[in-house]
């Protein structure tokens, strides 16, 4: 079979046998693509620093007949998460990106818009600021895997939220007005909506430089983490460990 | 009914439960075993269960040791108020191999890995902790792995135990000794570039 060859984001390796790595690859090519790198462990000088989580490839890969892993030939890096300083809400905030686009993306169907969207909330990752590019991050991953509800009006009652108090729980599909509420529902704000209805309209380089604080947004993140781990039947090991960073 | 006998089976399915042990390669083992003699088949059962009873990890430094505090933080010869940090107990064995470094040693055991939900309160870090803190250390030597992870483990480490009069260092990473620059990747020539010393 051919060589194929794709700019990819590696999301994840497992160690395999003695020397091997499986790379779960996300390409701008075919999508989420797993595939065997021989000899990654022993030897570095193939593979060099080019399989860490989230660094950004120039992969090779070749299918092999009725194997559903591929042949991983080489990878040539691109952009290294591991060129500026990896703090550790830096780390946590790259390992969720990396575990939301693993747990999200069906294997072998090219998705442009989302590698495009990861690309740019790495590039945003670089510096020190975390919560803004991983709010950003969660709520257009949400949108673009078709999960995101209608933020502008209750689910229950149909009516318009905007200048209403709104309200989210973990096992509603959207958000509901003051009357419409669940018990043990959360609250999200006004500001937090204004907010996701700007980072709809603007790209995420727009939104760098200004201070983000972990309160801001923060009943956003978890609406939308509530939300996604509905859909995908699972708690994020990520999300939790975003929690408990202090700042 | 089982290909053999109970016990070769039972064996078999003991061996299999080892790291890289197929099938086969546990077959071939246990044959190994029933093949070979007494003695030697009595000091491997006595090895394994030695290795179980008798080793525990040093109250200072976390290594893997049979005598507590063990040979590195129990030693007079060596610089105890220097400390090097590593991930795994095997680690030591690769510094130690050196011959050069004269300093004692602290083990995580691990590194900081949000994928796998190992946050820093997973690692032994406590202990390093009390050293730091008694004044008992004049350099930390931070030696975790050159990825994501150890990145992450040893920004923290030298985030938290940072004092006045501590002087906290990151091993250098760069061209491996006997390679060519040509074939070097990129990052690993720009951390080359970035940890250039003055001749």
């Amino acid at each position: 079979m051919a060589l194929k060859e794709s700019e990819a984001i590696v999301l994840r390796t497992y160690p395999l046998r003695e020397a091997d790595l499986l790379v779960t690859l996300f390409t701008r090519l075919e999508g989420k693509v797993r595939g065997v790198a021989r000899s990654a462990k022993k030897s570095r000088r193939r593979f060099g620093g080019a399989l860490e989580p989230l660094t950004y490839v120039k992969a090779s890969y070749e299918d092999r007949e009725r194997q559903e892993l591929t042949r991983l030939d080489s990878c040539e890096v691109l952009e290294s998460p591991l060129a500026t300083q990896v703090s550790y809400p830096r780390a946590v905030a790259l390992a969720h990106v990396a575990e939301l686009l693993d747990e999200l993306l069906p294997d072998r169907e090219a998705n442009d818009a989302v590698f495009r969207l990861a690309l740019s909330v790495l590039a945003g990752l670089r510096g020190t600021e975390v919560w803004m590019p991983v709010t950003y991050f969660e709520l257009w991953i949400t949108r673009l895997m078709g999960y995101l509800p209608d933020l502008s009006e209750c689910i229950t009652c149909g009516r318009v939220l905007n200048g209403n108090r709104a309200f989210f729980h973990a096992l509603a599909d959207g958000l509901m007005c003051l009357d419409d509420k669940r018990l043990a529902s959360s609250e999200i704000s006004a500001e937090s909506r204004t907010l996701a209805a700007q980072m709809f309209r603007a790209p995420v380089e727009s939104f760098a430089g200004a201070p983000w604080p972990k309160a801001l947004g923060a009943d956003l993140r978890k609406f939308l983490i509530q939300t996604l781990q509905r859909h995908i039947e699972k708690k994020l090991v990520t999300a939790g460990m975003l929690e408990k960073i202090s700042s | 009914m089982s290909k053999f006998a109970e016990p070769m089976t039972r064996l078999i399915d003991e061996l299999k439960k080892l790291p890289g042990i197929g099938s086969k390669t546990a077959q071939r083992l246990a044959f190994h075993i029933l093949r070979s003699t007494d003695d030697d088949a009595e000091a491997l059962a006595a090895a394994v269960r030695d290795v179980k009873a008798s080793l525990r990890l040093c109250s200072i430094c976390n290594n893997i040791t049979d005598v507590d505090p063990c040979v590195y933080c129990s030693s007079p010869t060596r610089n105890q108020r220097l400390v090097c940090v590593v991930e795994e107990p095997t680690n030591i064995a690769a510094i130690e191999r050196t011959k050069h470094f004269n300093g004692s040693y602290h083990v995580l055991h691990g590194s900081i890995s949000p994928l796998h939900g190992v946050g820093p309160e997973q690692l032994r870090i406590a202990n390093l902790m009390r050293r730091v803190e008694g004044g008992e250390v004049d350099e930390v030597i931070i030696a975790t792995n050159p990825t994501v992870e150890g990145e992450a483990t040893a920004v923290y480490l030298s985030e938290h135990i940072r004092r006045p009069g501590l002087k906290v260092t990151r091993i250098a990473m760069g061209i491996p000794v006997g390679s060519d620059i040509e074939y070097a990747d990129e990052i690993t020539m720009l951390k080359a570039m970035e940890g250039r010393r003055e001749l």
